[in-house]
């Protein structure tokens, strides 16, 4: 860290110099001209006209006219206008400057790439949003998916907070209950379920191809979405450039939750009326003694979160990439590296990661092209055990974080168990004993040859597209004994390497006849995907295992081998696939849109599909009856869609064996129990989507507006069940389930007569989740027993299911008037400070028939909103996102069901009820352990919403400058708040649940970098 | 050159039509590792006996939630410790959402279904065996498991599902059975049992050393006759057991709960564990923890201690001490020095037999040694102990290594005596003999003309902390009056549990009861 920053720290001061540094000519120069509309040769008015890096400037008059005054023959001048590409003209012996301005085509003649190809953007009749590389470069993470929070509407990222740990993606909702219900990621061809491997710098775009029609010619893969990512090419007829980009920042734990002190547990547990937890404290005052500010409190006040978090944790990244081409190849090679450390001490959490690619494309004859791209990435994760967050939210404050007494070793941790607790709680043994390690490497590869059949009309395409990834995990477990119990050292591997490859062929014709333009696209496509790997495990190393002798830590080290503890997996995989689309448009008026791909895979017994698209677009604005001046374009447009979605688990449809081991008078036997029950998956889960939509630009291109409604519908959706009688869940392809939603994208910007240019953008999506069917039952129930969830037709999938809670008892004269029956209040022992339940059916008895849907985990609002400025050299841009209508279960508050004798968060502690008129919101601390209480309810379920600033950004650019005569490189210099601020109200530290359920989150850190980037 | 760039298209062409074909056989192709049934080779008669041991893993493989509910209700323990569940459970509070009746009610059903599996595939089996009626045989043993735990779970609801076979889809058409009717079923299926099974102690057995003997049927028939009060039923069986003169009690009762005790010639039915004599590594456990001193100082230092969950009630302490029991309360409690002095604050008990002690006879300290309270359990279960010193070292988990006893031959014939004395008759044995028998093993001596109280003070003496004996003991004799004790109050509709939540919600013919 000291290193880094210490070389930011001499650059520093030379940037700022360069900055301050004016050219010395005085001279000042007065230029007119004339600006021309390059779309139709017309005078432009209103054409911003600025002399670089200064307030000079003046806007051109209704026959495009300007007139400046500019400091010298060495300035520069800056042609702009909201629509057109941005021109600069240096200014040197010339006196009238005439320019044209070209259309910008990057807004509505923009390439946009699908599936197999690319079409412009305003022939578009799908719903696809891009990202490129200078929005998703913006958030300093591992995590390129990361990037995009909050930046496209009915994209909902759910983040993770742990090292190399990738995000919950989900593309307008959840159509599938297992996978997470991930989309699809093409990395140039190749097919991913993450794209947590890749560099965000080694990005130019990503699409995410939200509805059908868009992505329905990934057909049995596309049902969750899909998200198409470029990486960086090199550019024909262009000199080389290097550019270094990177940055180094601190991530800091954010919200941080706070569990109850000595005093507020101590006076908990003393209230709960228990008499064991009372001796527990009284035990903390002889063994550890009394506090000297109130002698009834322990003199222990162990603050565990303080204790295990971090407050710092560096993260850093940098990228060299060189780009350019000649007049018959390009090229762009890159290296990164990044990163992260963990917000845990005492244990390695961090990730690390080497990336290395390259793309090259060579013209090889006019007509015949080949290439192909390379990424290596190189990971090494370390992972803290998870149990590290469990116990330190549970860990009693009594306890101090060591114990000379008792006897712990090698390190003298205190043991929870010598105050009479059931586990040892101290987060240290976690922490401290043990080290995983993950080690990741992914090879990519894809390679093309491009053929012109016949110029300019029929193209033939061959790409092979490979990707070798390999998982070699390594867990350790030191030897250390926690007072009680010593426990041995122990190691597991597991190595898994996975190779798949796609073969891609297919032919391209474009033709226009007249007015009729046609672009055509037929292919087939061959798919396997193979994984296989081994594993095994042992205790007791010898020597006993430290980080001191890392080198040792082999099973062959290790004294005992277990049997069981070893083994292998592997899976193949198949598909075939034949595909084509056909773009119809006429006049670039009438836009007509179909694909058609024939998917046959091995893994289900369903062998053969077949999804089909099709799409239509109205342009209005080519209309001669359009007359609103205002409106620059205007496309109505819609769709209709099938989809498959392949990425759930296979069944075998059988029952199957199961070996197990029985001791029998002293021997290990083995057996063998069979499985009756199984799953029974036979078929793929199939979407259909209808998409209806408008693009609009208005206002000289200052408005962008696209809007878009959905409804997707997936039947035959994988769902588990659970049984009566038998632990064993099956799952069946029975579920229907609806997605619906608006989504809608509003963008302006403009540019002010003194040069400040800003934009404004928003973006909102709504969600409706659904279940349609289930074949048959009306419900099926999900989730853990205690904390029922259930998928009801008609709600949402997998909701919380429980009572409703109308506050607490305060008296027994309201639980005598409570409406429940004198014989049911008796029966149940309900007490002043327990919750009222609410009674749905009004029978007077609280029972099953009173559950209601207590929520959902998915959100029904997501929303996101930018700024930017810039202004000379500056730019400031902020960007702010949240989500609503969601719930949590608080599990962490639940798991007092099965555990008591642990802390409890302050808020809880703080507010129970003591007494009539002390709380309408939680019961009494001996209320917390009854029966009445724990059922599932309102109680668990919180309210999951939450605004976040994002992302804001303080740039300096220096551009053009010289040093003694010494052209300086552009420079940018950059300050990035990621995530400084999350407002919500769920008592925990983190909103970001993607399931839901909150047992053991990883606090999702605010960052603080500041980067550089510079061009040669 | 143009005809070089067809030539390349044509070659492309071909190469894809190639490939086309070739690579659609690949979808046939069926999923890697999974062992189907359907593809077993039912020829392979040998492959049968692995269904069997498959068998016992599921009898063995008792998750700890189970024991305690089954036994909690007995006035000879209580619940100490932070389960919630089944401390109100123990005070006769149900509530159908406490997760151990889920589980509870799950452990025992999913191992019924998968029986019912194993003994559908044995059949298989059958039909290609060279002796068919190995199949037969090992069919009888999974239904004696199977017979066992519908037992349990109907000692709990009382009402319950008898599945037919591993479809579960029948279940939800499946009718609830009465008490009756389950009994009714177990004895029809042990008495069809016990003629294929061999006739020897399960420690006798050379195959399955421990396994179900025709002496397990007869003694799961007794119970489930004992549990509907057809005494006769209940003495026949007995009498069955008794006769084969197969059985002797152990003689030494504190060892009969050790390692020394492992497969007696008393057990008649045994859950085996063991961590095969390797310091660390595979090992098949119950978590005995659950009954252990949540404090101890034990002998071989770095042995793990218990969570204090289980705690011998005062009650059945002052009986014993009543009865001048020695070696059975010995075994039966874990004293600590606190646990001794609330013993003699009641001025009845102020003076204790030397023996009482916080330190058990294998030196192992029960309890803290600093005079500061034992936040959950004063006494612990001595008969789920095993001292640290019998301990294979390198293991440190709380009864590593040691068996469960379900079913001891002294229950044979206390259950015999209960049932002679309740109006059944039998010439194998007289209630005097079986009471006096059980009672010279613990040192004490004859009685005559026994009585219901008798046999049943004998049983409270002899099973305390075991499998619940005594809660059903009161209940079935009415002696409820027994259970009002530390606050307690058993009411009429007491009996049974109420259904789990979970199972209400997947069986509608369960809410109708």
């Amino acid at each position: 860290m000291k290193k880094t920053l210490s070389s930011y720290l001499k650059v520093l001061p030379v940037l700022l110099m360069c900055a301050l540094a004016q050219p010395l000519s005085a001279q000042s120069v007065v230029v007119t001209g004339t600006v021309l509309s390059g779309e139709d040769g017309q005078p432009l008015p209103s054409v911003t006209v600025r002399e670089k890096n200064t307030l000079n400037g003046i806007t051109t008059d209704v026959d495009g006219r300007y007139r400046l005054q500019v400091s010298s023959t060495q300035s520069v001048l800056v042609f702009s206008f909201v629509g057109f590409v941005t021109q600069e003209v240096l200014v040197g012996n010339q006196t009238t400057v005439n320019i044209t301005l070209a259309p910008n085509v990057s807004e509505l003649g923009e390439v946009v790439v699908v599936g197999y190809g690319s079409q412009e953007q305003k022939d578009l009749t799908s719903s696809i949003s891009t990202v490129k590389t200078e929005e998703i470069t913006k958030t300093p993470t591992a995590q390129a998916m990361q990037a995009l929070q909050g930046k496209v509407p009915g994209l909902q990222i759910v983040s993770s907070g742990a090292p190399g740990a990738s995000p919950t993606v989900r593309v307008r909702g959840v159509g599938s209950l297992e996978g997470n219900a991930a989309p699809l990621y093409v990395v140039d061809g190749m097919f991913f379920n993450s794209i947590d491997f890749l560099n965000t710098s080694d990005i130019a775009s990503i699409s995410v191809l939200k509805d059908a029609s868009a992505s329905a010619i990934y057909g049995v893969r596309a049902s969750n979405g899909v998200i198409l990512i470029e990486t960086k090419s090199g550019a024909y007829n262009k000199p080389a450039e290097v550019v270094y980009n990177g940055y180094y920042g601190i991530q800091t734990a954010q919200n941080v939750l706070k569990v109850a002190n000595a005093e507020q547990f101590t006076n908990y547990a003393l209230s709960t009326g228990s008499s064991a937890d009372a001796a527990f404290i009284n035990n903390a005052f002889q063994r550890f003694g009394r506090s000297r500010v109130n002698p009834n409190i322990p003199a222990v006040n162990t603050d565990w979160y303080s204790e295990v978090l971090e407050q710092y944790a560096p993260i850093q990244n940098h990228s060299l990439s060189i780009n350019g081409g000649s007049n018959q190849s390009r090229y762009s090679l890159g290296v990164s590296y990044f990163k992260q450390d963990g917000l845990l001490k005492f244990t390695r959490n961090e990730y690390e990661r080497l990336n290395l690619r390259t793309k090259m494309d060579f013209d090889v004859t006019e007509n015949f092209r080949v290439g192909g791209n390379v990424n290596i990435s190189n990971g090494t994760q370390y992972v803290a055990s998870n149990s590290v967050w469990f116990k330190t939210y549970f860990a009693v404050p009594i306890l101090p974080v060591f114990d000379p007494q008792n006897g712990a070793t090698p390190n003298q941790f205190s043991n929870a168990q010598v105050l009479g607790y059931r586990g040892s709680q101290n987060p240290m043994y976690d922490l401290y004993y043990n080290d995983n390690r993950n080690k990741i490497a992914k090879f990519l590869g894809n390679f093309y040859a491009e053929l012109d059949i016949i110029p300019d009309m029929l193209t033939a395409r061959t790409s092979y597209n490979y990707s070798y990834s390999q998982i070699n995990a390594r867990n350790l477990d030191f030897e250390f004994g926690d007072g009680n119990v010593d426990f041995p050292s122990r190691i597991s591997r597991n190595h898994a390497t996975s190779f798949n490859q796609i073969w891609d062929n297919y032919l391209t014709y474009t033709q226009s006849f007249g007015q009729h333009n046609v672009t055509g696209v037929l292919g087939y496509s061959y798919r396997s995907e193979t994984s296989e790997g081994i594993f095994a495990s042992a205790t007791e190393l010898l020597p006993s295992p430290s980080l001191f002798n890392e080198e040792l830590w082999y099973i062959g080290q290790a004294q005992v081998r277990d049997a069981t503890a070893y083994g292998d997996f592997g899976s193949k995989l198949y598909g075939t696939s034949y595909f084509g689309r056909l773009a119809y448009n006429y006049n670039d008026r009438y836009l007509v849109y179909g694909t058609y791909r024939r998917d046959g895979t091995n893994k289900f017994q369903q062998t053969w599909g077949d999804f089909f698209t099709v799409g239509a677009g109205w342009v209005l604005t080519e209309e001669d009856f359009f007359d609103a001046p205002l409106v620059d374009f205007l496309k109505i447009r819609g769709g209709w869609g099938q989809l498959g979605n392949d990425g759930i688990t296979a069944s075998v449809g059988a029952p199957t064996v199961q070996q197990r081991f029985v001791a029998i008078d002293g021997d290990r036997v083995p057996g063998n129990v069979v499985i009756p029950t199984f799953d029974f998956v036979d078929r793929w889960e199939t979407t259909e989507e209808i998409n209806l939509g408008l693009s609009a630009r208005m206002f000289n291109e200052r408005l962008s507006v696209e809007a878009d409604y959905f409804q997707r519908d997936t039947k035959d959706a994988a769902v588990t069940i659970i049984l009566p009688l038998i632990r064993s869940n099956v799952r069946r392809s029975t579920a229907g389930i609806r997605n619906e939603g608006f989504e809608t994208a509003i963008n302006w910007s403009d540019e002010l007569q003194n040069g400040i240019r800003y934009s404004i953008g928003g973006n909102l999506a709504t969600l409706n989740n659904e279940v349609l069917s289930l074949g048959g039952p009306q419900y099926l129930d999900a989730g853990q027993a205690e904390f029922r969830q259930r998928s009801i037709i008609g709600n949402p999938l997998e909701a919380f299911f429980g009572y409703e809670t109308a506050g607490i008892f305060q008296n027994q004269s309201e639980i005598d008037n409570s409406g429940y029956t004198a014989e049911f209040i008796t029966d149940s022992g309900i007490v002043p400070g327990d919750f009222r339940f609410v009674d749905q059916n009004q029978d007077g008895v609280i029972d099953d028939q009173d559950r209601v849907v207590l929520g959902s985990y998915l959100p029904t609002l997501t929303y996101g909103f930018n700024f930017s400025v810039s202004y000379m050299n500056f730019d400031l841009s902020a960007d702010f996102q949240g989500q609503t209508g969601h719930s949590i279960l608080n599990r962490k508050r639940g798991e007092i069901i099965f555990t008591t004798d642990t802390n409890i968060d302050a808020e809880l502690a703080e507010n129970l009820w003591t007494g009539e008129g002390t709380s309408n919101k939680y019961p009494s601390a001996a209320g917390l352990r009854k029966g009445w209480n724990q059922s599932m309810s309102d109680y668990y379920v919180e309210d999951g919403s939450y605004f976040r600033i994002q992302n804001v950004r303080l740039s300096y650019n220096i551009n053009g400058k010289t040093v003694m005569g010494t052209p300086m490189p552009d420079t940018r210099v950059t300050f990035t708040a990621e995530r400084p601020l999350t407002l919500f109200t769920y008592n925990g530290f983190n909103p970001e649940v993607a399931s839901g359920i909150d047992r053991q989150t990883y606090p999702i850190p605010a960052v603080y970098t500041l980067g550089l980037n510079i061009k040669f | 050159m143009r005809k070089l760039k067809y030539f390349k298209s044509l070659m492309a062409i071909t190469l894809v039509v190639a490939i086309t074909t070739a690579c659609t056989d690949q979808l046939n192709d069926p999923l890697e590792n999974e062992e189907l049934v359907e593809g077993t080779d039912y020829t392979q008669t040998e492959n049968m006996d692995q269904l069997l041991i498959g068998a016992y893993d599921l009898l063995y493989d008792l998750q700890w939630e189970t024991f305690p509910l089954v036994s909690v209700r007995g006035d000879d323990v209580n619940a100490a410790g932070d389960q919630f569940p089944l401390s109100e459970t123990d005070e006769f509070r149900y509530d159908r959402s406490f997760w151990m009746y889920n589980s509870t009610w799950l452990n025992f059903y999913d191992d019924i279904i998968k029986w019912h599996a194993a003994m559908e595939e044995i059949l298989k089996y059958k039909e290609f065996a060279p002796n068919p009626a190995e199949a037969d045989r090992y069919i009888a043993e999974i239904k004696v498991m199977r017979a066992w735990e519908l037992l349990q779970l109907s000692k709990l609801w009382g009402k319950i599902l008898i599945p037919s076979s591993s479809q579960t889809d029948e279940l939800y058409t499946t009718p609830v059975s009465t008490q009756e009717e389950v009994m009714a079923h177990i004895v029809a299926e042990m008495d069809a049992a016990a003629p294929l099974l061999p006739t020897v102690r399960p420690n006798q057995r050379t195959d399955i050393r421990g396994g179900v003997t025709r002496y397990t049927a007869l003694a799961v028939k007794a119970m489930a006759n004992l549990e509907v009060k057809n005494y006769q039923g209940v003495a026949d069986a007995t009498s069955e057991i008794i006769s084969s003169g197969n059985f002797e009690l152990f003689n030494n009762y504190y060892e009969l709960f050790k390692t020394a005790g492992k497969l007696s010639n008393e057990s008649i039915l045994e859950f085996q564990y063991s961590d095969f004599g390797q310091s660390s590594g595979d090992a098949e456990y119950y978590l005995h923890a659950f009954f252990g001193p949540n404090n101890w100082t034990p002998a071989r230092a770095g042995a793990g201690p218990g969570w204090g969950f289980w705690e011998p009630s005062l009650k059945f302490i002052k009986f014993m001490l009543d009865r001048d029991e020695t070696v059975r309360l010995e075994t039966s409690v874990l004293f600590t020095r606190e646990g001794i002095d609330i013993i003699k604050s009641d001025p009845n008990y102020s003076t204790l037999p030397a023996w009482v002690s916080n330190t058990t006879r294998d030196g192992d300290v029960i309890g803290r040694t600093d005079n500061q309270p034992n936040p959950r359990a004063k006494f612990s279960s001595g008969k789920h102990y095993l001292p640290s010193n019998e301990l294979t070292p390198g293991r440190n988990r709380y009864g590593e290594n040691k068996n469960f006893l379900v079913i001891r031959y002294s229950e044979i014939l206390l259950m015999h005596a209960e049932a002679l004395v309740s109006g059944a008759t039998s010439s194998a044995m007289t209630a005097d003999q079986a009471v006096n028998r059980v009672r010279n093993r613990a040192g004490l001596g004859d009685i005559t003309g026994a009585t219901i109280d008798d046999v049943l003070d004998e049983k409270f003496a002899e099973f305390g902390m075991e499998w619940g004996i005594r809660f059903y003991d009161v209940v079935r004799h009415n002696r409820t009056a027994e259970l009002n004790y530390d606050g307690r109050t058993y009411g009429s509709d007491d009996r049974f549990l109420l259904y789990p939540l979970a199972q209400l919600d997947l069986l509608t013919q369960l809410s109708d009861q």
